[in-house]
């Protein structure tokens, strides 16, 4: 891989990184990024699988209502971070959601916590309909005691907002999950984060596998429901064009290191950077 | 009696054994649904279950009583073992934990012969004696009494799985335990209940199969080896395979034994082993499993 002409991130370096900072906003700004800038906020986290460090201290915040887009190539730690955030990898340094620490929780702490992780692969529970598994994102609403018809009510009210989301997971609620296409399977990924309000979404790689039609159509999905519910949304691509597309901000991650920050507008449109990190031209994607 | 009234009380001869077949089959099921595990010690989890009750009415408890409470002891138990015995061997390779049941089948054994002897036990009879007669075929109070026993336990499981939320978590813990983590479920929680709902179902195969085969520490060896069969029949992930794999094996058990004369009363205990041998080889996934389709 070769050096990148904008300095690093040092190993160990202080919480105020030489991350290159692009500046100038066109496009989709900030939104409400003023209120909260530090909703979620990590600093210097490392993280890996056993010996295997792949984040070598991550410094960056996300504003509440923002969402966030995390690039780079294969193997960058993408995946790694978002899977720091949501509990399923250890680390060090520090994550911060509205001021509670995350690092050291489980997945399912870090899910009562607000954090809804729709990992790749979707985490679809294939032998239940599609209603189950949207149900099951709502389990946390019903589950903490038996509340009788007002919190039936507030979960049938939260299958509705879902479906308008997602009409198309209306037609198929009684169909069982696995016989749906990966796009379907990715809508009800999505819906089973949303349905429970959370004030993190993570969506890791959604375009993976799918048509771009389709790809495109879930984008704007996660760009209308952003905007409706003001959901705080970090999201993983390879596909850095799209992501980019509804992105406030956005981050370069190369082996484990943020190589540069800055608004999502400014990157898409600067060729020179779209060039070095993302390996653009236009449809092309950065292949690892 | 005629051939065919013959024959029919054979069936009903084997629909009887086959209820209690299919309830320890349910409980193995139940155990490989949640945790993927095949539980060896399942039979032997049931004994003991089935000496709790025994000592209850022994100490003068109207049975009645006594099996509610033996069911929630039970329970309890099937918890406690996942807890202290299976969490720690949890990840581990598959070879590990079947090792572990292994281990846990001869310590359950050899505690219930330390408890209470390896000497032969009666049981007290839950069912009246007599039956009906049904055109010359005599069906006891008690084959009726474990059928229905076993209807109403399944009809509960459905219940509980199908029509509450508590039901849909575990099912969704069973399908996708790592998705059901970042929804935010207590995946270790739901599994201790899985293991306590088992144990409790294992216990009422206990519970019904005692005063026939009178109590002893290696009362559900055998048992053990017919729900096998059963549970490979229906298929391993199948709580209804389980049931009619356990009735189809109690029926297939009866009549080889009747009718067969080289196999007879003796060799009738090979009849599960070529079951078994016969699905894997002809339809692995058994009766009503399914061999994964899923789509990527």
């Amino acid at each position: 891989m070769s050096e990148p002409t904008t300095g690093r991130t040092e190993p160990g370096a202080s919480a105020e990184p030489d991350v290159p900072e692009v500046s100038g906003t066109t496009g989709r700004t900030e939104a409400g990024a003023s209120a909260e800038p530090d909703f979620l906020k990590v600093s210097g986290l490392h993280a890996g699988y056993g010996r295997a460090r792949v984040l070598q201290g991550l410094d960056f915040s996300v504003a509440r209502g923002e969402v966030c887009a995390i690039l780079g190539p294969n193997g960058a730690g993408k995946t790694t971070t978002l899977r720091a955030l949501s509990g399923m990898a250890g680390g060090r340094g520090s994550v911060t959601l509205d001021g509670t620490e995350l690092l050291g929780r489980s997945p399912e702490q870090a899910a009562r916590l607000g954090v809804a992780h729709v990992p790749e692969g979707r985490g679809t529970f294939n032998d239940l309909t599609v209603e189950e598994n949207l149900r099951i994102g709502a389990h946390l609403r019903t589950a903490r005691r038996w509340r009788g018809r007002a919190e039936r009510a507030a979960v049938t009210a939260d299958l509705e907002r879902i479906y308008g989301h997602f009409p198309r997971l209306r037609q198929r609620s009684r169909q069982a999950a696995g016989s749906l296409s990966g796009g379907e399977q990715q809508m009800l990924a999505i819906g089973r984060a949303l349905i429970r309000r959370p004030a993190l979404l993570l969506l890791d790689e959604p375009s993976l596998g799918l048509a771009p039609l389709v790809t495109r159509e879930l984008f704007e999905i996660v760009r209308a429901v952003n905007e409706e519910e003001r959901t705080t949304v970090v999201v993983v691509e390879q596909n850095a064009r799209l992501a980019l597309d509804i992105a406030h901000r956005a981050h370069v991650l190369e082996a484990g290191r943020l190589v540069l920050s800055g608004p999502a507008a400014r990157i898409r449109e600067d060729g020179h950077i779209a060039e070095v990190y993302l390996g653009v031209p236009a449809h092309a994607r950065k292949a690892g | 009696m005629s051939a065919v009234t013959d024959l029919l009380q054979q069936v009903v001869e084997g629909l009887g054994s086959g209820a209690v077949y299919a309830s320890l089959a349910l409980a193995l099921v139940l155990i490989h649904r949640f945790t993927g595990i095949v539980n060896f010690a399942q039979g032997e989890l049931a004994m003991l279950s089935t000496y709790v009750a025994w000592q209850l009415v022994a100490s003068g408890m109207p049975f009645w009583l006594a099996l509610p409470v033996t069911l929630a002891v039970s329970f309890a138990g099937g918890m406690l073992v996942e807890r202290i015995v299976i969490r720690p061997v949890q990840g581990a390779p598959e070879l590990t934990v079947v090792i572990v049941t292994v281990g846990l089948f001869i310590f359950v054994n050899a505690l219930a012969g330390l408890i209470w002897s390896f000497t032969v036990k009666d049981f007290p009879r839950q069912f009246p004696d007599g039956g009906l007669d049904l055109a010359g075929v005599r069906v006891d109070w008690s084959t009726l009494g474990i059928l229905g026993v076993v209807a109403v336990v399944m009809g509960l499981l459905y219940l509980l799985f199908q029509h509450t939320s508590s039901g849909l978590v575990m099912r969704a813990v069973a399908c996708n335990p790592s998705s059901a983590r970042l929804s935010g479920i207590r995946v270790g929680r739901v599994l201790m209940l899985g293991w306590g709902l088992a144990a409790t179902v294992g216990a009422v195969s206990g519970v019904l199969v005692a005063p026939v085969l009178f109590l002893e520490p290696n009362m559900m060896g055998g048992v053990l080896i017919y729900a096998f069969a059963a549970a490979t029949l229906g298929g391993f992930d199948s709580p209804v395979g389980a049931v009619v794999g356990g009735l189809i094996v109690g029926v297939a058990e009866t009549l080889t034994g009747a009718y067969v004369d080289v196999i007879g009363a003796d060799l009738k205990v090979g009849v599960p082993l070529m079951i078994i041998l016969a699905v894997l080889l002809v339809r692995p996934q058994g009766l009503f499993g399914r061999a994964a389709v899923v789509r990527a």
